[in-house]
């Protein structure tokens, strides 16, 4: 059994101007020790995708349905003192901006601790003891020391392996990382993600790595979705997406991604700008930017159907299948000339 | 072609006062401490490096939002360190700057059509109806309606503002604009439609880009030259096919290591060399080469004792790097970077 079960989930926002579908029918599930990269563009619906799963969206203004598995038990709808003592103790939850995620005036000592106390019985000084422990494994140097520190003393890097400790304090079994290394230098974003990947193999944790960064995915994730339009357009193992993606949204990710080994003069672009999610287009959510569309993509939402693979690559595309194959290779060849001319 | 921009041994340093009354002067902080470079027109100087290396600081002195403590600005044939205000005023015509944050950097109460209008009106150029022609001409350049001429900035998204802030930087004609982190606040296909805008527009308008970024990817891909910068000064600079494929400092090898790549296989097959700890505050900068303390060619004795001049790749005068351990070849993993110096320390 999957230790986390996403089935069919839905979430709506009633607005002024109208109903904001931000996730429509998203599915997947997640097994320990695993990492799942989540990609999209901002408004894709990747990052509202789990703040509904750890049941963080205003319920006053959101309407959610389907099912949400956390080692079997339903949490979808749970009272939120039965959700307390899952978030921050089984399940935890790394945010994009470290500065706004930290209370600025409280020490960093406080904030660990009061994550510990929260959810154990323990003493003020065993907490103090486990937070001055976490410091040291995400690599704080002098922990005991910087624990009385404030959040504007340490710096961006810094303060982000302070929310990994954070997060990890309780040991638990999913971390829900969003951008985690989004706001940081190249060199503090191979810092943090090879920390997150040494935490994971010692704790056997699941990661859920939500990202608009290919890279970072290729890096971490076992399995991928890719979202769009608050749908999962692709969802693939890693290997199998990188190697023949299947839908012209994640190939015009891909194209249009610099790389180092690619010196080609132009990029390829997608034109034009994500869907509202306001009034989302007909059929297909990507057929206003897509460079393949045709009348059925612009009338029926193709449905999230395995490929030639099986099971574990599945996608929304109408193209018959000998077209797709033959755009990628045609892709690929000439990715591969530009690599190979750099 | 003839060249544009001459930096010259460029420094800034900001003051560290304490007191509340009575400042006193109690230290420096050196943002930027020792930049030359020379920038010929049409082409692109790509800078790259952590934050706090002094790269924004560095463009601020060049387009005089600074003013520099030291060193020589050579502006179109003009030396243009210590011009006051008026006598800058002309000159701000033909350098411009884009700026990061596609959020802040728009007034958010006036309207497209007057942002973008605003340098033609601070340098009385045109009638009314001029200006609006050409505005609306700009924001067609750059990918907008030029019906969009009076709506506000927030009725369009991250990548539309960019634009906005790109046509307010042309409609002057520039020679030389600045480009702040253009595009680290957008989405990858955002990103990839604005670079393309760029390269277009310089093609177009003869353009001279200072390009600053962390990403190398985005660097590599836009730029002539690239200099990589550490702690206020350059480490290495060169072409940027050379300074891709054959790094000479440890810092740039680094930081190409620690791009992800977008691609599992060969992600997994390549060994990186991860830094430790962040980068060193610039108001106590390490001794000699300041990149000694995080170096995986560290060698006690030399690299804290001596500062590494700036010096050409034998067979090619226009790739520079500061250190005396330089790669020999690459990629490298931790170790073969490792085991070198002790070697080389010794030959010495």
């Amino acid at each position: 059994m999957a230790l986390l079960e996403v089935n069919d989930l839905q979430t709506r926002f009633r607005t002024d101007d109208g109903i904001v579908k931000a996730v429509s029918g998203v599915s997947f599930s997640l097994e320990k020790g695993e990492t799942l990269g989540v990609v999209g563009e901002s408004g894709s619906g990747k990052s509202v995708t789990f703040l509904t799963v750890m049941g963080l969206v205003d319920m006053r203004h959101a309407q959610v349905e389907g099912s949400v598995r956390f080692d079997g038990q339903e949490i979808l709808g749970a009272s939120s003192s039965s959700l307390q003592k899952i978030r921050g103790s089984r399940i935890g939850m790394i945010f994009q901006d470290p500065m706004t995620s930290l209370n600025p005036v409280k020490r960093i000592g406080w904030q660990l601790e009061e994550a510990v106390l929260l959810h154990n019985d323990v003493t003020h000084a065993e907490a103090r003891r486990r937070s001055v422990e976490i410091l040291q494994e995400v690599e704080i140097p002098r922990a005991d020391a910087r624990i009385d520190d404030y959040p504007h003393q340490f710096s961006g890097g810094m303060r982000q392996r302070v929310m990994i400790a954070m997060a990890l304090i309780n040991k638990p079994e999913v971390l829900i990382a969003d951008e985690p290394t989004t706001a940081l230098d190249v060199t503090t974003q191979a810092q943090i993600l090879r920390l997150m990947r040494k935490l994971q193999d010692e704790h056997e944790m699941a990661i859920v790595m939500i990202t608009h960064d290919l890279g970072v995915v290729a890096e971490l994730a076992n399995d991928v979705l890719v979202m769009y339009g608050g749908r999962v357009v692709e969802q693939a193992q890693v290997d199998h997406l990188f190697a023949k993606p299947e839908m012209p949204y994640t190939w015009g990710l891909l194209g249009s991604l610099p790389r180092l080994n690619v010196t080609s003069e132009r990029l390829e672009q997608i034109p034009g700008q994500p869907p509202s999610l306001l009034h989302p287009p007909k059929g297909c959510s990507f057929n206003p930017r897509c460079a393949y569309v045709f009348d059925r993509c612009r009338q029926e939402l193709p449905e999230l159907a395995a490929g030639a693979v099986g099971d574990e690559h599945r996608f929304r595309c109408h193209l018959p299948d000998e077209e797709r194959a033959r755009i990628w290779e045609a892709k690929k060849a000439a990715l591969a000339a530009e690599g190979s001319a750099a | 072609m003839s060249e544009l921009l001459a930096v010259e041994n460029l420094q800034k340093y900001f003051p560290v006062t304490r007191g509340m009354v009575f400042q006193k002067e109690v230290g420096q902080v050196k943002a930027v401490d020792g930049v030359n470079f020379t920038l010929e027109k049409g082409q692109t100087l790509g800078v790259v490096g952590e934050s706090g290396c002094g790269k924004s600081t560095m463009a601020r002195c060049i387009a005089r939002l600074l003013e520099p403590t030291g060193g020589k600005i050579v502006f179109d044939g003009r030396d243009i360190t210590h011009l006051n205000r008026n006598e800058m005023r002309p000159i701000r015509r033909d350098m411009m700057m884009v700026f990061q944050d596609p959020y802040a950097s728009l007034n958010a109460r006036k309207r497209v059509g007057s942002i973008v209008g605003e340098p033609l009106e601070v340098h009385g150029i045109g009638t009314e109806q001029d200006r609006k022609r050409r505005v609306q001409e700009l924001l067609e350049i750059v990918g907008l309606n030029p019906e969009h001429f009076n709506r506000f900035p927030h009725e369009f998204s991250g990548g539309q503002r960019q634009r906005i802030g790109i046509a307010r930087a042309l409609v002057i004609n520039p020679k030389l604009v600045i480009c702040d982190e253009p595009v680290s606040a957008l989405d990858v296909s955002v990103q990839a439609q604005i670079l393309n805008l760029l390269k277009d527009l310089q093609q177009d308008f003869d353009l001279t880009y200072i390009f600053i970024a962390h990403d190398l990817n985005v660097v590599r891909h836009v730029s002539d030259r690239v200099m990589v910068m550490y702690l206020g000064a350059p480490v290495e600079t060169g072409g940027k096919t050379e300074l891709y494929t054959e790094p000479k400092h440890p810092y740039t090898g680094a930081l190409l290591s620690a791009v992800p790549i977008a691609d599992p296989t060969l992600g997994r097959a390549r060994k990186q060399i991860v830094l430790e700890g962040d980068v060193p505050s610039p108001l106590n900068p390490p001794e000699a080469c300041r990149f000694h303390p995080r170096c995986p060619r560290f060698v006690d004795g030399k690299c804290n004792v001596d500062p590494p001049e700036l010096t050409p790749v034998a067979g090619n005068p226009e790739h520079e790097f500061a250190c005396h351990f330089p790669l020999e070849r690459w990629p490298m993993d931790e170790d073969e970077i490792r085991r070198r110096p002790a070697l080389a320390g010794a030959a010495e």
